[in-house]
């Protein structure tokens, strides 16, 4: 504040002086809560990119520890397995989901027009997510691990404290949306069916830990709903909210409509149908109908038609404005990750029949493609969503730097050629074991692939970091600014859109 | 105030490129569903517990324990060759009738001479502890007595 030198502060009356800023506890400005979950998405994605070095490494150079604590017979482990598992959860229930929950928390409001409903609830969402994430993850390097699935191996508390950061969220979603979505755009469909998804496969995964805890499940049951929750889990929620980030963020920044809502509605009802048809496919058990397993594997193949809808729609609506793509800003983001999608949803047709499965099954080319699919398709569109959102959430004029570029360049490098390694040496390993290799020769004859991977992943890792810098000197260098909204959407700047 | 801004929509009939997409990969999709509506799941692979039997191994069955050779983890043949004939450190699986080949399993075979094939695979026991396994895994953690059985009866019929 400037003061003038000829004015005694002294002797200003109450009514002079400046009106003081009132800060509450709780913050609950708009946009708090997704700020909140995006910077601390961003933390995850440090900590997932980090681990995934390492799980590729510990392929490259065995090693393990054991020490034990010396508390109730416990040990701190650290091996390949471990650190796998810790890599998987960071990136979808850290990384990838605190993204989705930050998505949620803003474009909702902007589409429905309401202000989004118990937004200080969803700071208690935020805390219970990751305070039950963090505690698992530790858990992880101590407890027994569960044998079935990454996604299902913590413990059954933890599990419960995830499910109910899932339902707040849902909870203010609905509150929200309800009255918008009949006539709601198709974002918010995709995002209604992803939230109610992860609600419902989280209480499902709390409730069967509880029953195997307490009531000691049949293996054979519990293995197959773990693995059913594993394929489920990232069809339903996470490809869900890349849909729904997309369909928001390239209509947004071409500054166009949408090229066709019949075809957006198709790709989402596509998705509805198939998506949870395709976890069937993980139910590989004679006690399981042959038939049930196969049109899981054709729901997987049929997973093609919401992605080639939604790239050839969203191609469509950037018709004319094809110059943002050679820029280093939300477009060239989401190409990316349309590209990332169309490659992975073939990759995954092509994996889901049986003579193609029966070789791959339990090979690096399943690494390979979750590196794809996490790394290329949603970790892209999530970038994409950042670049629009955070200069709008901190009210500042900032996007496609440096920093921005080495995010694109670096997540785009990394992914393609850690994926392409892993899927390569996931094809030689398939093809080594069909011919009898013995263990030793199957691991000196993957070093090569799984070395270039580790290099490959190390520049996803870098792009996490310059994420997290980016966010920072927005932050604190950038100017202020004001976003508003435009009047007629087709002939306002995109920069001062909401 | 919360800013309202929709998203708007140029067409709202559905184009012809997505009704031919759509029907294509349906297409696809229905002659693989078509092609693939008989057979039967292998078993389920738990690592680190034990998986049920599957159907008909009631008994020691060596259709089964050759099915069983390929569908453990790690398979049989992944270290003792395709056709179990051994290759390396790791010993051929033909001949079992005639006792191990191996140094480390001779006490092995002379105290348990009818069931040390059993004992070695299952590799939990009393019985095989402090013996060195060469990397070979404890397969009693994931496959039943029964279907250990079946194994045996399938190397005995090599």
């Amino acid at each position: 504040m400037t003061v003038n030198p000829r004015v005694n502060p002294k002797k200003l009356r109450p009514y002079d002086e400046p009106p003081k800023r009132r800060r509450t506890l709780i913050p609950d400005g708009p946009d708090t809560a997704a700020g909140g979950f995006f910077i601390v998405a961003a933390l995850w994605l440090a900590l997932a990119t980090a681990l995934g070095a390492l799980a590729i490494g510990l392929r490259v150079i065995t090693f393990e520890i054991k020490a034990p604590i010396g508390i109730f017979d416990l040990a701190f482990e650290l091996n390949e397995r471990r650190v796998e598992y810790a890599f998987v959860n960071a990136t979808v229930y850290g990384w990838l989901s605190n993204v989705g929950f930050a998505a949620i928390a803003f474009i909702t409001p902007r589409l429905t027009g309401h202000r989004l409903a118990m937004e200080k609830m969803l700071l208690l969402a935020l805390l219970a997510w990751n305070g039950a994430l963090a505690l698992g993850m530790v858990l992880l390097y101590f407890l027994d691990l569960n044998p079935h699935s990454a996604l299902t191996a913590f413990p059954w508390f933890v599990d419960g404290g995830l499910a109910t950061g899932a339902l707040i969220v849902a909870g203010s979603f609905v509150l929200t949306a309800a009255s918008s979505l009949r006539t709601g755009y198709v974002s918010l469909w995709f995002i209604g069916v992803a939230i109610l998804s992860l609600l419902g496969l989280m209480s499902l995964n709390a409730g069967l830990g509880i029953f195997e805890q307490f009531l000691n499940l049949d293996e054979l049951p519990t293995a197959l709903a773990s693995a059913f929750f594993e394929v489920a889990l990232p069809a339903m929620w996470l490809l869900g909210m890349a849909f729904a980030i997309l369909y928001y963020v390239v209509p947004r920044t071409a500054n166009q409509p949408l090229a066709s809502g019949a075809a957006a509605l198709l790709a989402w009802l596509t998705w509805l149908v198939f998506a949870p048809a395709s976890a069937l496919a993980a139910l590989v058990d004679p006690s399981v109908p042959f038939i049930v397993t196969t049109l899981g594997g054709t729901a997987t193949i049929l997973l093609v038609v919401p992605a080639l809808l939604t790239v050839g729609n969203l191609a469509a609506t950037m018709s004319g404005r094809w110059t943002l793509l050679f820029g280093i800003g939300v477009a060239a983001f989401a190409a990316v990750s349309l590209v990332f999608l169309m490659g992975t949803s073939l990759l995954e047709a092509i994996g889901a029949l049986r003579a193609v499965d029966a070789r791959v099954s339990g090979t690096d080319w399943e690494d390979g493609l979750f590196i794809w699919t996490m790394y290329g398709t949603f970790t892209l569109a999530a970038f994409a969503l950042a670049e629009h959102a955070m200069p709008r959430i901190l009210r500042r004029a900032w996007g496609g730097g440096l920093l921005s570029g080495a995010q694109l360049w670096l997540a785009f490098g990394g992914a393609t050629i850690g994926g392409l390694a892993l899927m390569g040496g996931g094809l030689a390993q398939a093809a080594l074991i069909a011919g009898g290799a013995t263990p030793d020769a199957l691991s000196a004859e993957l070093l090569i692939y799984r070395a270039i991977a580790f290099a490959g992943f190390g520049l996803v890792a870098l792009s996490g970091i310059a994420m997290l810098v980016n966010m920072f000197l927005m932050y604190t260098t950038a100017e202020p600014a004001q976003y508003v909204a435009p009047v007629g959407s087709a002939s306002a700047p995109a920069a001062a859109s909401h | 105030m919360t800013i309202h801004t929709p998203i708007e929509t140029r067409g709202s009939g559905i184009p012809a490129w997505v009704i031919g997409l759509t029907v294509f990969v349906l297409l696809v999709g229905g002659v693989y569903l078509a092609s693939n509506l008989a057979g039967e799941n292998p078993a389920f692979a738990i690592p680190g517990a034990s998986a049920p039997a599957p159907e008909g191994s009631g008994g020691a069955d060596p259709a089964v324990g050759e099915q069983l050779i390929g569908s453990v983890t790690p398979a049989c043949t992944a270290c003792h060759g395709a056709d179990l004939s051994g290759g390396g450190n790791f010993p051929s699986l033909h001949g079992v009738n005639d006792g191990p080949v191996s140094e480390n399993l001779q006490q092995l075979a002379t105290d348990h001479p009818d069931d040390w094939i059993h004992l070695w695979i299952d590799g939990t026991t009393p019985e095989t502890e402090g013996i060195d396994r060469g990397g070979m895994p404890a397969f009693g953690e994931q496959l039943s007595p029964d279907q250990i059985d079946s194994i045996v009866a399938y190397l005995k019929s090599l």
